[in-house]
């Protein structure tokens, strides 16, 4: 099976029907991807197929159908996406465990509405379960995303 | 509506022979209305509120969809969070309770015209047989998509210990075919 990750072209071997979270962590070693709960129920394990975020951990391989991008994928130390350069300004995670997901989340969220409501930030961001209670600081920082990638 | 289906569903009943009574339409619609009253029809058509419902497994009466789901005017949240993060277009994979259902198509909420979420027969019924009413569907458009909606197939056997409303959905197009055959009468 053949699998874009991260523009690089990867050839895993693997059960059609291996959660793609698996794949990514036990196959690949990509490992910014959280496993939480296994049923979509906490965005730990948020990615990118084809810019869209989906839930990996309940995703088959064989359903992917796109190109996957993981929080390695979205921006690099010297060059950050705008939702990471604001999680750093907002200092938003604290333990960290949910926040790769967080930040999958509020990157495609953005790039489908660029000039969100804060009830649509609220209701982006619903599915990303964080038990620290990081919230406002990730409210906060969705917004300062937002306003950057609008050049304001 | 494919003519030849049309036909092979209302093949050996009445309808074939144009004379299907009152009665018998009218006995029909209550089948048809015992299965779109139910849950698994009624968590998606819903009307211009923002959440889908999330009836018919351990949570209760009026209980809207959870995770702060608002699939807004678009029908697919793409406004917040789109249905396709967690309803994966894939078929025949049987997810859990609590897990989001799958089926092969892109999940999404039907065109708000075709909400019923909580109308009593009566007023359903007036609703189904008047196109101008139900997003222009005539009767052989609403067999169409009781025989060929992934989401229709998959609201008669969604696994995972879901319920499911009675009948098959072959039986409920036989039953809206014979129901428009009678002239799809309301009391």
């Amino acid at each position: 099976m053949n699998l874009t990750v991260n523009g690089k072209q990867h050839e895993v071997d693997v059960e059609d029907d291996m959660p793609l979270l698996w794949v990514l962590r036990d196959e690949l070693g990509i490992t910014g991807p959280k496993y939480g709960c296994g049923i979509a129920q906490c965005g730990a394990c948020t990615v990118h197929v084809d810019g869209i975020a989906v839930r990996s951990c309940q995703l088959a391989a064989a359903d992917v159908d796109g190109e996957i991008t993981t929080i390695e994928g979205l921006g690099t130390p010297d060059a950050l996406h705008a939702v990471q350069a604001a999680w750093v300004e907002h200092q938003v995670a604290q333990c960290g465990y949910c926040q790769s997901g967080q930040i999958m989340q509020a990157a495609s969220f953005l790039d489908l509405n660029p000039e969100p409501t804060d009830d649509q930030i609220d209701a982006a961001m619903s599915g990303n379960l964080c038990r620290c209670g990081t919230y406002p600081r990730i409210r906060a920082a969705v917004k300062t995303a937002a306003s950057r990638l609008q050049g304001v | 509506m494919r003519p030849v289906l049309f036909a092979l569903l209302i093949a050996g009943t009445p309808l074939a022979a144009q004379n299907v009574s009152r009665e018998e339409g009218l006995a029909a619609w209550e089948r048809i209305y015992a299965v779109a009253s139910h849950p698994r029809c009624t968590n998606c058509h819903v009307g211009a509120q923002e959440e889908p419902m999330w009836e018919g497994l351990s949570y209760g009466r009026g209980t809207a969809h959870g995770i702060g789901v608002k699939a807004d005017e678009s029908r697919i949240g793409a406004e917040s969070m789109p249905c396709r993060t967690c309803h994966v277009t894939a078929a025949g994979r049987e997810t859990p309770a609590h897990a989001p259902a799958q089926i092969d198509d892109a999940w999404r909420l039907p065109p708000v015209e075709l909400d019923w979420l909580g109308e009593s027969s009566a007023a359903l019924c007036a609703q189904l047989r008047d196109p101008e009413r139900n997003d222009g569907h005539e009767i052989t458009d609403l067999v169409d998509h009781l025989t060929s909606s992934p989401f229709v197939a998959w609201g008669f056997a969604p696994g995972g210990g879901r319920s499911t409303p009675p009948g098959s959905p072959v039986e409920m197009a036989r039953d809206v075919a014979l129901w428009g055959g009678a002239g799809a009468p309301c009391k």
